[in-house]
């Protein structure tokens, strides 16, 4: 056990919040920095790209229960890999990419025969819930969560908005009767995003609870990819507020819908809010670095004009700026008082 | 002189990870575990909540003002005559150095003016090439705003306004190496058959590694651990640029990439440099992980070049590579950054 582990045992026990004799804890082998955790989800995202083309090309899975029994395998392979290797990090790397043919593989089965978005982005959501609740580690847990929340963005909107797969990234036809569906972008965004709001926001409130319970295992990934969904995820949806705006769009006059954009960076806020919750340095800046995207989409996207958005970012940026000062003064005078 | 820094990250705090570990071993209840992470100071207080809610509304405040600014020189709007347009955003920069004159750094409406008199600089620029048509190339703009507004970015004595000034710097880059305009007054140096394509973009490289070299020895409160963190990524994602146009031959002329040593030895040199450093310092692993970051992609790039993508036994010796590179650089990365945190405390 480290000399920081050690002195905190030593004030825990101290305080009696763990028993002042018995075996120590053993030391967290899988503790591993942001940026690590990163380099390796992406490389184990792009080794089981590699790995499922080369199993297509030996295997030559033509058909949807060839593409389902080869899928299933390497996500049982995963399993046992992961819960072998459970207390070291040897096998990670290969079960993370053994794990990925496999969904990539078993959604290929589903959606073989009877593709439609609406479809893939359903598969893709169970799949992801299911690697979630199954895989015994923190990596692969965190990805599903944070595939989960994109997959949900989808999900709701092709239920709210059904197209084509081709549509999810440049859709204009709807252009034309925007007018008639207007209503579908705020009632879709408090569809997609309300629920992730109150996930993230429970999480964080209730952690002392689900830190004290079998949950623990289930809801640290969760709580970290849906702050990752929560400050990216407006991303992923890019094409929904496509859908409802078009390009045809670009540069009419100011309505409404231009503060859309702006919500996408308040979510991000919120999700930075909720990484200094939680202590988190690398969601933090993940977060504002998302901010930062949102507003560089702002400047080239959505239907007004580049006047009306400095009159919004202007009037954002003193409202802001107020508010903060206000919190602060607030603070000032609550120090002085005490 | 100081020595550079102590990253929050290698400060001796457990993580959540840690503290997951202590609730689960111990089998602890709620109201201990609450008692678990008060001690460990691992959830913010209320007070400190409302600190950091009021910091981040004043940073998004003021980035929000500079948007603004940015989006009305866009605009270009035609109502405004030309003088009109020069004086708004004089009168911006004016505004801001009478507030910072008034309230200097490390003052928050200091940084704030200053940080927007930086912004209000570059929209100046931007404005006077798109009154007068210069004819000067993207980048210029970005390399004069990052020239012009140095001391400004200096003067803030704010980590914000060094990230905006680093970004700056690094578009220009981008976009001298990039975009390949072969005009403007770098391309008359650079340009021609003097230097390859890589060269530039290795060279871009190495300005970043010398700001990160000159920061991490020279102590600046305004160039955080953070700040130095996005030079090193710069720096290597240049790094790996050049890299990958070498291995793929890639923006060569005609003679290719036979002679091209200089990219190579540039490269390794940048390489070794940092990690021999931050070997040394045993203060933040972030630089070795982008060292071997950069050794992956590169060769990864040079393993699919040895045979194309033709036969699936390629496909299978790239997976197995990536799975072991990945496994062996977070396994190495992981034990440094246990042990240098022991070692920190």
């Amino acid at each position: 056990m480290s000399a920081v582990n050690r002195e905190f045992i030593a004030l825990l026990r101290e305080k009696g919040v763990v028993p002042a004799s018995g075996p120590e804890a053993p030391e967290v082998t899988a503790d591993r920095p942001w940026f690590v955790s990163l380099l390796q989800g992406v490389a184990g995202w792009l080794a089981g790209i590699f790995l499922l083309v080369f199993l297509g090309m030996v295997l030559k899975p033509d058909s949807s229960v060839a593409l389902f029994i080869l899928g299933s395998m390497l996500l049982v392979a995963a399993w046992f890999m992961y819960h072998a290797d459970r207390h070291g990090a040897f096998l990670d790397q290969l079960a993370l990419a053994i794990s990925i043919a496999g969904q990539l593989a078993l959604a290929a089965s589903v959606l073989k025969d009877h593709f439609s978005a609406l479809g893939a982005s359903v598969t893709a959501l169970v799949l992801q819930i299911l690697v979630l609740l199954v895989m015994p580690n923190k990596i692969a847990r965190t990805l599903a969560a944070l595939f989960a929340t994109a997959a949900w963005v989808y999900t709701v909107r092709f239920l709210v908005r059904p197209g084509s797969i081709e549509s999810i990234f440049f859709e204009e036809r709807f252009a034309n009767d925007a007018a008639s569906g207007l209503w579908l972008l705020p009632v879709a965004w408090l569809l997609t995003w309300l629920p992730l709001l109150a996930l993230a926001g429970w999480l964080i409130l209730r952690e002392p609870q689900w830190m004290a319970s079998g949950l623990r295992q289930f809801a640290r990934p969760m709580l970290t990819g849906v702050l990752l969904g929560l400050s990216i995820g407006t991303i992923v949806a890019e094409p929904f507020t496509m859908v409802i705006l078009g390009t045809e769009l670009w540069g009419r006059g100011i309505d409404w819908l231009a503060i859309f954009p702006l919500l996408s960076i308040a979510l991000a806020l919120f999700a930075a809010y909720g990484a200094f919750r939680v202590r988190s340095n690398g969601l933090l800046g993940f977060a504002v670095v998302a901010a930062l995207l949102h507003l560089g989409r702002f400047y080239y996207l959505y239907g007004t004009t580049l006047l009306w958005k400095s009159v919004i970012m202007l009037c954002a940026g003193a409202a802001l700026l107020l508010a903060g000062i206000a919190l602060r003064n607030r603070e000032a005078d609550a120090g002085g008082s005490t | 002189m100081r020595r550079g820094y102590t990253p929050p990250r290698m400060q001796p705090k457990l993580k959540r990870s840690e503290l997951d570990g202590l609730a689960e071993f111990h089998s602890l209840t709620p109201t201990k575990v609450e008692a678990l992470l008060d001690l460990a100071n691992a959830r913010p207080s209320r007070a400190e909540g409302l600190r950091f809610l009021g910091l981040c509304l004043r940073i998004a405040g003021i980035l929000s003002l500079a948007a603004g600014l940015v989006f009305f020189v866009a605009a270009n709007w035609a109502r405004i005559a030309v003088f009109g347009r020069f004086a708004l955003v004089e009168l911006v920069l004016v505004i801001c150095a009478a507030v910072a004159f008034l309230k200097p750094p490390p003052s928050f409406a200091g940084r704030g003016s200053i940080f927007l008199a930086f912004i209000a600089t570059g929209a100046l620029l931007a404005l006077f090439g798109q009154t007068y048509q210069t004819g000067a190339d993207v980048y210029e703009l970005f390399l004069t705003w990052a020239l012009l507004g140095l001391p400004l970015a200096i003067a803030a004595q704010w980590s914000v306004a060094s990230a905006a000034w680093v970004l700056v710097l690094n578009l220009a880059l981008v976009l001298f190496c990039g975009w390949h305009p072969t005009g403007g007054m770098l391309w008359i140096l650079f340009g021609g058959t003097r230097f390859q394509p890589a060269h530039l973009v290795m060279g871009a490289a190495w300005v970043n590694l010398a700001l990160w070299f000159l920061f991490e020895f020279w102590s600046v409160q305004a160039v955080p651990d953070w700040v130095r963190r996005l030079l090193m990524s710069c720096a290597f994602g240049f790094g790996t640029w050049a890299g990958v146009m070498s291995i793929v031959e890639i923006g060569y002329n005609h003679d290719g990439p036979r002679n091209d040593s200089l990219t190579f030895v540039t490269l390794t040199l940048a390489m070794l440099a940092t990690t021999i450093y931050t070997w040394r310092r045993k203060a933040d692993i972030y630089p070795l992980a982008v060292v071997m970051g950069t050794f992956i992609i590169l060769s990864l790039t040079w393993l699919g070049q040895l045979n194309g993508f033709h036969d699936e036994g390629m496909f299978l010796m790239l997976a197995l590579w990536l799975i072991g590179a990945s496994t062996a650089a977070g396994r190495v990365l992981t034990v440094l950054h246990r042990r240098w945190r022991e070692e920190a405390a």
